[in-house]
């Protein structure tokens, strides 16, 4: 397969003498000195759903202390499709109030994750995890992450099978090895560890993380273009006949190494429903064999098809498939973002998405909590971090909507608000640049002032930020970007497609939030005066000459404005 | 080869056992001739004091906690043999009420602990003394000297009962009692030399008891050593607050310079601090007595006067000096004022460092006491005194204060068990420096436990290090506020339980410090259970290893 003479990277070494995920973390867990673990241990345990992490804000007094940083865990459950039981969304609130942080953070991978548990709760944490019929098998780590699926329950059938989808795609490409279970719930070592096989993996797994996400259109919920895998349900006659594959989407650059960039996926086929899982199959296995294990900044499958070329690399899948892929089938994708409030499904039962902001559930876990107990429905994450209270028999909507009303949940907010993502940055996450779930609110509340001025308060436009380049928020296909540089200081990217079949593009480089709000207010202002209709903000600047559009990945650092080259 | 009787600690009975098995006949031939020779120079000659006959017997017993006891038993002997009596010092811990029953003069001085308890080492004593079948004492002639804390509802119980209960075993008493407070120096140095007089003059000649007039204004004898009443004033080189910032505990690590002073610790001692009051309280206390004018008797309250101890009625449960003042609220003199406040005692600190790594230093970990009690913040005087108004280059009046029952063994090859939670953890960081510059080889195991893991890990990069390079061989920690579930030192040591017995059987010495109210209690009872596991009798175990001088405990 591949032939290439450049060291392997450190973490394919990890993994290879890992014994299939085990390392030593079961020994690092009992020593009490300290929160931390093995360095080794440190990747390996993102294999279990678990990241070390530190807490930022307590770095600099930590030293003076006499004591190491403030290590805390962060795990991350394996749900695919985000769909819960009542049940295991208050075993879920449960850890965290015992274990963690006290918050719950949805995700936009239609996960849990659960911050601030330090090593002697962790493994009593995956323990509560794991009785709830849950997991953080392979959350992160080189493998297939959480697989999304649009959440529409109100479309009974279509919303069974594509959740089905990612439920049979993540089972079937979930690790075999039993370390998960061995480290974190039984603690059995099993006789001879070593005979484990990884039979899609093998011993050293994939190049790097690998995303799968199934959309329905018209809704681009999943935003499919960004994942590694993604697939696009066709409906004819109201059944879901088959899927288009794209291949090569993913979100993560390196500031100031413009041969690293996001990219957006291609539609490279169609399959059948029975076919999907085994696509899936094939296409990791080719990612597997031909992605970049020398260096990880490159080693995304975006890269593979970059090097590959689409007509390559679709010809190697469907050699490993053994059968041809047909063209993909048309479809038209109208938005990736949520829709609030309660709706009726089409067998009756009541749904409700509600607003989290940037998915952080703090304040609201007691009404959510009181809901729970009613034990009816679904609790189901969407890939914008928001909630749906999914499946509420009609008879028992009214108890619903009054504990919404009693416990003020649901409120409504701006056009703007609504439709905002941000990553979780700091203080937890060791990546951060600069800050972004705690900065974000209050920059939107700037925005707001001239949103109202300019009669937009209630326009949808899509605005993510991220605390760093590796795009967690999917902040380079939204129509406003802002990506973290430095602690205040942030990139500013215009011009994505409310559909998320777009990529925006550099507008301001290093701007601070004054100059963020100076920037867009006269956007905003331009927009309200000028759109066409049904224009949309991304496409507008576009039309207007704003900003270039971004037509692939490979072009993203391209078509700047002039002022912008330095 | 020596007997466990050996009136060796159980350390240097191996070490000697180890040199006499190992040495030729040779050796030991040579080594008894010098051991006699050395004792024949050593010991003054019989000529110079008076006929053995003549000389009066006295036995000077002690119950201590936290050595002051101890300390006025060893001026007692030394005052009695000048004169003249055959005078020796029993501590209670190695005491029983059959071994007193012979003697014929006897000195208690015996210091009362928490809520009127005798001090942990005298409790074997004082059970069997207080128990039915206790011996009689007919025909001894004793003494009771009371040290207690006013402090306390029970003000010198202990004492009290002793009292009380020699009398009513059929002993004389020769003197009143004497109850002493914190400031007990002269009183009890005045009250010794009264009852010495009276036992040597009344020698065999059984009387009614005396009462000796102690003048408690008198100040304490000094010496040349630095005292609470003399004490060396140490500059504070470093501050630092080691609690996390989100802590709910307040822990400062002081580094004071001893440079000059002649201060020679061993890890295991205290330091004596004389702290200053907190001013704000001084000038409520002055606003509450119609004083604030005052400002001489303002001087004095900052550093001579105990401002928050009730010493006299009216008392009520939790009440402090400015209490009782608000709720009177009149009009005070004062030497009134004054007669109602004790002296300011000092505080004492388990010193956190060895000068074998820090020459000329010696280190405190303070943690800061502040509570709420009747609507009234209150505040630990020496604590909240270095936590909140001392600051680097500021000096803090110090004097040593040696604990001879909490030292590292004299073996450096013996295994150690340290269980030091909180501020605790204090006396062992001292070990493990002494240890770690002496290259000694014997294992360290050190239990420490605090609230909240992330916050409170007092030292927690200098236990790494000394894990890395060997020095500390095992850290367990437990941390009570991480998690539902509470979660003590005694928990782990629990869960330790198969380990810790594996190092008790080799020999290792288990050590102690910290809070005595709880966590000594907790640890005391978990270490009994340990011991007594496979149907062995713990409560025996644990008493034995106390008793070779393995079960060490510091707390307070």
């Amino acid at each position: 397969m591949s032939t290439d003479v450049r060291p392997p990277s450190a973490n394919e070494r990890i993994k290879s003498e890992s014994r299939f995920l085990r390392g030593t973390i079961a020994d690092g867990l009992t020593r009490g000195e300290t929160g931390s673990l093995a360095d080794d241990d440190q990747q390996l345990t993102k294999f279990h759903g678990i990241y070390l992490q530190d807490d930022r804000d307590l770095r600099p007094e930590r030293g003076r202390q006499k004591m190491e940083k403030a290590f805390i865990f962060m795990a991350r459950l394996r749900v695919p499709g985000g769909v819960l039981t009542p049940q295991q969304w208050l075993a879920a609130e449960r850890v965290a109030r015992e274990r963690g942080n006290g918050t719950l953070r949805l995700t936009t991978r239609q996960t849990i994750q659960f911050h601030g548990i330090i090593k002697s709760n962790l493994r009593i944490a995956i323990q509560g995890i794991n009785d709830a019929m849950l997991d953080t098998i392979a959350a992160c780590g080189d493998v297939n992450r959480n697989v999304t699926a649009r959440v529409n329950p109100w479309q009974s059938a279509s919303h069974a099978t594509v959740a089905g989808l990612a439920r049979a795609i993540g089972t079937h490409l979930l690790p075999k090895s039993r370390a998960w279970h061995e480290i974190w719930i039984d603690g059995e070592q099993q006789v001879g560890g070593e005979v484990e096989d990884e039979p899609i993996y093998g011993r050293t797994y994939m190049p790097r993380k690998f995303k799968i996400g199934v959309a329905l259109p018209p809704d681009n919920d999943v935003d499919v273009f960004s994942q590694d895998l993604g697939f696009i349900a066709i409906e004819e006659g109201g059944h879901i006949v088959g899927y288009n594959v794209v291949a090569g989407g993913g979100m993560g650059m390196t500031h100031g190494e413009p041969d690293t960039f996001p990219r957006t996926g291609d539609v490279i086929g169609f399959c059948t429903p029975d076919q999907a899982v085994d696509v899936a199959e094939k296409v990791v296995t080719v990612q597997r064999d031909f992605g970049d294990r020398s260096d990880r900044k490159h080693a995304r499958l975006k890269y593979t098809m970059e090097r590959m070329g689409v007509a390559g690399f679709r010809a190697e899948v469907e050699r490993r498939l053994g059968y041809a892929l047909p063209d993909a089938r048309p479809f038209v994708f109208t938005s990736n973002g949520d829709r609030f409030g309660w709706a009726q499904g089409d067998n009756g039962a009541w749904h409700y998405t509600l607003f989290v902001e940037n998915g952080r559930v703090g304040a609201q876990l007691p009404g959510l909590h009181a809901i729970a107990e009613l034990d009816i429905g679904r609790f189901i994450i969407t890939p914008n971090q928001n909630l749906v209270l999914a499946d509420i028999p009609a008879g028992r909507k009214a108890e619903v909507e009054a504990l919404l009303q009693s416990h003020d949940l649901g409120a409504a907010v701006s056009g703007l608000r609504r439709n905002a993502l941000a990553c979780v940055a700091l203080p937890t996450c060791g990546l951060a640049l600069a800050e972004s779930e705690r900065y974000l609110p209050d920059l939107i509340t700037r925005l707001e002032h001239g949103l109202e001025d300019a009669g937009l308060a209630q326009d949808d436009i899509t605005i993510r930020m991220t605390g760093c380049p590796n795009g967690c928020a999917r902040p380079y296909l939204s129509e406003i970007g802002l990506v973290g540089r430095t602690p205040g200081i942030y990139h500013l990217y215009i011009g994505g497609a409310f559909d998320g079949s777009r990529m925006n593009k550099l507008y301001r480089r290093d701007v601070d939030g004054d100059a963020i709000v100076a920037a867009l207010t006269p956007l905003f202002h331009a927009y309200a005066e000028q759109r066409a209709a049904g224009e949309t903000f991304g496409d507008f600047v576009i039309r207007t000459g704003y900003i270039n559009p971004t037509t692939a990945g490979n072009r993203f650092h391209e078509d700047l404005a002039p002022e912008l080259l330095a | 080869m020596l007997p466990e009787t050996a009136p060796f600690p159980a350390d240097q009975i191996v070490a000697l056992d180890r040199i006499i098995s190992g040495s030729s006949a040779e050796q030991r031939t040579w080594l008894s001739g010098f051991l006699a020779g050395y004792q024949a120079a050593t010991t003054p000659q019989p000529t110079a004091v008076a006929p053995p006959a003549r000389r009066v017997p006295l036995t000077v017993l002690f119950g201590t906690e936290s050595g002051n006891a101890e300390a006025l038993a060893d001026a007692a002997r030394k005052a009695a043999g000048k004169l003249g009596f055959a005078a020796r010092v029993l501590d209670m811990a190695d005491a029983t009420p059959a071994q007193i029953a012979g003697a014929q003069n006897v000195l208690v001085i015996a210091s009362t602990w928490g809520e009127g308890d005798p001090p942990q080492r005298a409790i074997d004593f004082f059970s069997a003394l207080t128990a039915a079948d206790a011996p009689r004492l007919d025909g001894l002639r004793y003494a009771v000297l009371a040290l207690g804390d006013r402090a306390y509802a029970k003000f010198c119980e202990t004492g009290r009962i002793f009292d009380e209960r020699f009398a009513a075993l059929g002993a004389t008493r020769v003197a009143e009692r004497i109850e002493c407070d914190l400031d007990y120096e002269a009183s009890a140095a005045t009250w010794i030399d009264g009852a010495l007089g009276v036992l040597q003059a009344e020698a065999g000649e059984p009387q009614a008891g005396a009462v000796i007039h102690v003048d408690f204004a008198r100040a304490a004898t000094e010496g040349s050593a630095w005292t609470r009443t003399r004490p060396f004033e140490a500059e504070i080189t470093e501050r630092v607050r080691l609690s996390g910032s989100r802590s709910t505990s307040d822990t400062w690590h002081v580094e004071l310079s001893l440079a000059g002073s002649g201060i020679e610790y061993e890890p295991g001692d205290s330091l004596g601090f004389v702290p200053k009051n907190d001013p704000a309280l001084v000038d409520a206390v002055l606003h509450s007595s119609g004083l604030s004018e005052n400002a001489q008797l303002r001087a004095k309250l900052l550093d001579q006067y105990d401002i928050t101890t009730l010493t006299r009625e009216p008392r009520r449960e939790g009440w402090q000096v400015i209490d009782m003042l608000e709720a009177e609220r009149r009009q005070w003199s004062e030497d009134e004022l004054l007669s109602q406040l004790r002296p300011l005692a000092p505080r004492y600190y388990s010193i956190a460092s060895s000068r074998k790594a820090v020459p000329d230093e010696a280190h405190l970990l303070v943690a800061a006491v502040r509570y709420e009690a009747l609507g009234r913040e209150r505040k630990g005087v020496a604590s909240v005194d270095v936590a909140e108004r001392r600051k680097a280059a500021d000096r803090l009046r110090v004097f040593l204060k040696p604990n001879m029952h909490f030292r590292l063994p004299g073996d450096a090859d013996r295994p150690i068990i340290m269980i030091g939670p909180g501020t605790g953890v204090a006396p062992f960081r001292a070990f493990m420096q002494e240890r770690d510059a002496l290259g000694a080889r014997g294992r360290n195991w050190l239990v420490f436990g605090h609230r909240n893991y992330t916050h409170d890990f007092l030292y927690q990069l200098e236990w790494q290090d000394l894990l890395k390079r060997g020095v500390l061989t095992r850290l367990d920690a437990a941390f009570s506020r991480d998690q539902p579930e509470k979660h003590y030192v005694q928990h782990a040591l629990w869960e330790a339980r198969h380990d810790l017995h594996a190092w008790v059987q080799d020999g290792a010495v288990v050590y102690v410090c910290g809070d005595a109210n709880a966590m000594a209690k907790d640890v005391h009872a978990t270490l009994q259970r340990i011991l007594g596991e496979h149907g062995k009798d713990g409560v025996a175990a644990l008493d034995a290893l106390r008793r070779e001088g393995r079960y060490l405990r510091d707390v307070y």
